[in-house]
């Protein structure tokens, strides 16, 4: 298999033959991607078609005194002007413990990007035009710009309901961490800051509705079709079989496409209202106004370690900015303190968050969810840690390795793990010893931390016990192709890809063969869709039932047609064989298959995926549960120049316990993005506000994200195994789990080329040469 | 975010262009790649009724060496046409480099040599290493022709001293009696990035002197400048680290960076300070690089 190397004597992976997963097919959709036939939704046209815009708030908060859409009505073109009074009231959002957003604002706005009115006219231009002659009446009310004092007394309040500007306030305690604490050989507290970060994701927002009929049709380019019918079914009191969700395909989300944007509930009035299509779109300074991004936090970490360095007890002290909605943010906050006890074992922990309201766009969930920021702080003090105590930063690290088949203190059961050896791999492959013995040459550092994620979360959004992922797979009548309808969501990761490679296996039918319909309420059942790197081990579950189903068939008709028993045959790659009898002459599914049609009618398979009941019973416990867990190491090589500060990746290596890898060409896809994106948001990422909490660098120029040529070398390896037995054919995630140990990897190698902390994040050049700059006058005070 | 209304005029001839913006001389505005100028009218910054393109008219995308006036580059010239001409690349690999960190491919491709200048941004990459090399622009307008140095074709952020009616047709590189030359860029990101500080250096080497040196800053002033105290300082001294550290000392005070959100004031002064040594070393080493 391309690219996986397995060792000889591997007790950990019983080799299978496997003939559709384990390789690098081809992306279903990489010919019309790269070709530019494919069409995203914003692509797409619709005879009578109308463009819609939002009209949205200049200052972080203030009182709506009077909306006048009166002199934008009179524009020619303009078709419809909506305010609050033509949306429904009933407040949305994603987490339903605190659904908080209006379609449009009241009363109030509360964040430079607040939605106060939306048009619908003929053209792009017009709308632009319509929307300057909206005369909006404000009283601006004084902001809360800042989470760190958003608590304070003489604060102005966001929100009616939530005083002092606390949205989500967590306190949980497992084991005697005082106690721990106090016989505790050595103790040491850190305190860092992160940075606003933001998705960007290549393709913008959009949605194209269309309400006919009383059936409403929304186009929309988004991680889950199921969300977004149940969210506007909701919104509009309609019953979820008459709103029908389509995705197109989509450019990259990265968390900010699962729940709705507005775009679909203003696009949905204005269809109602006018009898025609109407689709609206963000532009890029639009969606980082609608936001979404990564929170920024204030992570205080405080552990006690014993003289070799087992951590005895850990803390975790947690300040959210969270903006002005609460988003995905609820579960962001238990994400964040969460995911910490995955990767290394300890008894005792406490975990206290809030998560704050600010008048500043909202935040929501980014590749990680809570994890990545808090991660960074945690790798970054346990390389503190060690120092104080003079032991490797592997060798700690090794020393509080999570081990298979154990619990975590807050009640995740993690059952396949080899996270010990992807320490002993990392050491191996990064020269580590031999680099921390020689020594490296100057401003170069190397440093490295781990990782884990969930692999799907454990619990759907909204509750509701729906399955969580189901799919169907149809046979082509002569048996030439099969199609699979899921509306697990392809959002760029592959899932498409992986899912027929997976059915294909099931089926012993081949890849080559397979077509997918995904992301259409209309014609494919339901899926959660692409968050939480669920869609290909939940999806993978019913596509590998279906495709057993349809294998049953398939055997039982050509058990028949070969005069064997069914339970002698077995089918791979499309051909029917006997087990048992070499001699006896083959047949071909598309032979089997056909003979089905014509005796039974449609040869069909359906498969469904459920959760099983997980995690402890204190409060939050759901979040951060899951059926199995993936874990990684990740190792950086930085070269810093000491005058300037500039920060250079030379390379950077990844060891992944992914289990059974489906396609190693999208798997290091994953793993190369992760690690880019992390980098990224190291080192350049910000999302940078005015004093008046409006965004200065809205734009890929201004908001930096890594170009390609700043990618570094990169080694992929692996600790192959397939014995998780809570997947199919043992998969692990792969799409979050990379990137959750990148920030900590980059800072800690950093740090061991400069010898500088540096408080906040981004680690910019500038920080860098300050802190260079201060140490060396430090030095030279104390000659 | 949507490109307002405009006329659009391909004229075919220099006379002709200059024509259009005199008789549209308040509301016609030249457009080269368009690279500078469609973002600023999405924006609403600007907007011009009139577009007069200059991409069609003979000989303005024509890069040569004429004797005895040194390197010719029309004015409509793409970055990438500098990049990859051989006559830069022969004869001064600097330029073809500078213009190399510049932008991203896409925007190398369209946007223009005339059009870095005439938007006159304090960061643009072309600037210093021309005026390092003392490279003069040819002006057109309808009264006739005339030639402007290219550091005084500046006088303000997105400001020239160009009249309305008239276009850049030409940048010349006269022939050197300069060594060596090279430019540094430096950037938040490799590519894709405007410089946080842009440093050229032109310097004379004989016998270990430097017998004439010139050094233009970008990014750190109002204006892409000429780093003069510091050119001053270096001509007539022997070659020495300790030389080139006090020269970019200099430099580092006389220009005049501002604090934005890429970089402060004092970082920006204090990458002066080591991108003039570290581009005086280079060029003294290594040539027109
Ligand atoms: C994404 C992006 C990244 C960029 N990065 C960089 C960078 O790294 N470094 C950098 O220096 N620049 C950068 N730029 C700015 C820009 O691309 C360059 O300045 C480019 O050289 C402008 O040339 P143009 O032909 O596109 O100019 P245009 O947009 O066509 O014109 C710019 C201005 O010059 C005038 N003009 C153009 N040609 C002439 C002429 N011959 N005579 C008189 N007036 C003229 C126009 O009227 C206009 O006012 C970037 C731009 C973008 C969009």
């Amino acid at each position: 298999m391309e690219g996986i190397r397995y060792p000889k004597e591997n007790t950990l992976y019983k080799k299978k033959e496997y003939t559709q997963i384990g390789q690098s097919k081809p992306r279903i959709d990489g010919v019309s991607k790269a070709t530019g036939a494919g069409k995203y939704c914003g692509d797409l046209k619709f005879p009578n078609m109308l463009y819609g815009k939002m009209l949205t708030s200049p200052h972080a908060h203030a009182k709506i005194l009077s909306i006048d859409t009166s002199e934008a009505e009179k524009i020619p073109g303009v078709i419809k002007v909506i305010t609050h009074k033509d949306v429904p009231d009933l407040k949305y959002g994603i987490s339903p413990a605190r659904w908080d957003e209006n379609v449009l604002c009241i009363d109030k706005v509360r964040f430079v990007g607040d939605k106060v009115a939306a048009v619908a006219c003929v053209d792009e231009e017009t709308c632009y035009k319509a929307l300057k002659a909206i005369k909006v009446e404000y009283e601006v009310l004084p902001a809360v710009l800042d989470y760190r004092t958003a608590m304070n007394e003489d604060m102005p309040q966001i929100h009616e309901e939530y005083p002092r500007n606390i949205n989500t306030e967590i306190h949980q305690l497992f084991g005697d961490v005082d106690k721990a604490l106090e016989e505790a050989y050595h103790v040491r507290t850190d305190v860092f800051e992160g940075q606003r970060t933001y998705q960007c994701p290549i393709e913008p927002h959009s949605a194209i509705s269309i309400w006919k009929d009383n059936k409403l049709t929304v186009y929309s380019s988004t991680q889950s079709v199921h969300y977004f019918q149940y969210y506007i079914a909701r919104e509009f009191g309609l019953k979820m079989g008459d709103v029908r969700v389509i995705r197109p395909l989509v450019g990259g989300g990265f968390g900010g496409k699962l729940e709705p944007t507005g775009l679909e509930f203003n696009g949905a009035v204005l269809s109602r209202l006018t009898g025609r299509p109407v689709k609206m779109f963000y532009d890029r300074a639009e969606m980082f106004a609608h936001n979404r991004g990564r929170h920024q936090g204030h992570y205080e970490i405080t552990t006690g370690v014993s003289k070799e360095g087992k951590i005895l007890a850990a803390k975790a002290n947690f300040v959210l900015d969270g903006g002005a909605y609460t988003s995905l943010g609820i579960a962001t906050a238990y994400y964040a303190g969460g995911l910490l006890p995955l990767t290394y074992d300890f008894e005792n922990y406490q975990f206290d968050l809030v998560r704050m309201y600010t008048n500043l766009p909202a935040c929501g969930a980014q590749r990680g969810h809570g994890a990545p920021q808090p991660k960074y702080a945690f790798e970054s003090h346990l390389d503190n840690v060690a120092e104080d105590l003079g032991i490797d930063p592997i060798e700690i690290r090794k020393r509080n390795a999570r081990q298979a088949n154990t619990n975590t203190c807050n009640g995740m059961g993690i059952q396949s793990c080899y996270l010990s050896e992807a320490l002993d791999k990392i050491e191996e492959i990064t020269d580590w010893k031999a680099k921390k013995e020689k020594g490296l040459p100057k401003g170069r550092g190397i440093g490295m931390a781990t990782g884990s994620f969930v692999t799907g979360a454990g619990y759907p959004i909204y509750r509701n016990d729906y399955p969580s992922s189901s799919c169907m797979v149809r046979v082509n009548e002569d048996g030439t192709s099969a199609t699979l309808y899921a509306n697990a969501i392809d959002i760029g990761q592959g899932s498409d890809t992986v899912l027929c490679q997976m059915t294909a296996e099931a089926m012993g039918y081949r890849y080559e063969n397979m077509k997918i319909v995904t992301g259409d309420t209309e014609t494919a059942p339901l899926d959660f869709g692409a968050y939480s790197s669920r869609q290909t081990a939940y999806c993978g579950w019913a596509c590998k039932r279906a495709g057993e189903e349809i294998k049953a068939k398939i055997l039982e008709t050509a058990g028949f047609m070969m005069h064997l028993p069914p339970e002698d045959l077995e089918c791979e790659e499309g051909i029917i064989f006997s087990k048992s009898r070499p001699k006896v002459e083959p047949i071909t599914f598309e032979e089997a298959a056909k003979k089905y049609f014509i005796i039974k009618g449609p040869l069909v398979g359906t498969g469904v995926y459920t959760v099983p009941r997980l995690g402890g019973y204190h409060k939050g416990a759901p979040v951060a549960t899951s059926p199995s867990y993936s874990f990684c190491t990740q190792a950086a090589e930085v070269q810093v120049d000491e005058e300037t500060g500039e920060i250079e990746v030379l390379h950077a290596w990844d060891v992944h316990d992914a289990g059974q890898i489906i396609n190693p060409a999208l798997m290091k896809g994953q793993v190369h993005g992760a690690f880019g994106m992390g980098f990224s948001e190291t080192v350049m990422e910000e999302v940078v506000f005015n004093k008046d909490g409006k965004i200065i660098n809205p734009d890929v120029g201004g908001y930096r994200i890594i170009t390609a040529l700043d990618m570094p070398n990169f080694t992929n390896d692996l600790i192959p195994s397939n014995d998780e037995p809570a997947t199919p054919w043992g998969l692990k995630e792969i799409g979050e789990g990379s990137n959750n140990p990148t920030m900590g990897a980059v800072r800690n190698a950093i740090y061991d080329a400069t010898g500088v902390n540096i408080a906040t994040l981004p680690l910019s050049y500038e920080k860098v040469w300050r802190a260079i700059k201060e140490k060396k006058e430090k030095e030279q005070a104390a000659k | 975010m949507y490109l307002p209304d405009f006329d659009y005029y391909v004229p075919a001839s220099v006379a002709e262009a200059c024509q259009l913006l005199a008789e549209n001389i308040d509301c016609a505005k030249v457009i080269s790649g368009g690279t500078d100028l469609l973002p600023k009218m999405k924006h609403g910054l600007l907007s011009p009724q009139i577009l007069v393109s200059i991409k069609k008219i003979p000989g303005l995308r024509k890069i040569e060496y004429v004797q005895g006036k040194g390197v010719v580059i029309g004015a409509a010239s793409t970055i990438n046409d500098i990049v990859f001409s051989e006559v830069v690349q022969q004869k001064y690999p600097s330029v073809s480099n500078a213009a190399h960190t510049m932008a991203a491919n896409q925007v190398r491709h369209s946007g223009t040599v005339g059009g870095n200048l005439v938007s006159a941004v304090p960061s643009a990459d072309m600037p210093p290493i021309l005026m390092a090399l003392n490279a003069t622009a040819t002006i057109e307008g309808p009264n006739g022709q005339r030639q402007l140095p290219v550091e005084d074709v500046f006088c303000g952020p997105s400001k020239c001293l160009l009249e309305k009616s008239e276009i850049i047709t030409e940048i010349i590189i006269p022939d050197q009696a300069m060594t060596g030359s090279t430019y540094f860029k430096f950037a938040l990101r490799r590519a894709g990035a405007l410089a946080v500080v842009g440093v050229a250096a032109a310097v004379q080497v004989e016998n270990d002197v430097i017998k004439d040196a010139r050094v233009a800053l970008g990014a750190v002033a109002p204006v892409p400048m000429r780093a003069k105290k510091t050119e001053e300082f270096l001509i007539g001294k022997k070659i020495s680290d300790e030389l080139l550290e006090e020269a970019g000392k200099i430099a580092a005070s006389e220009c005049k960076p501002i604090t934005d959100f890429r970089a402060s004031e004092e970082y920006r002064r204090d990458l002066v300070r080591i991108y003039t040594k570290r581009a005086l070393r280079k060029a003294i080493d290594h040539g027109h690089i």
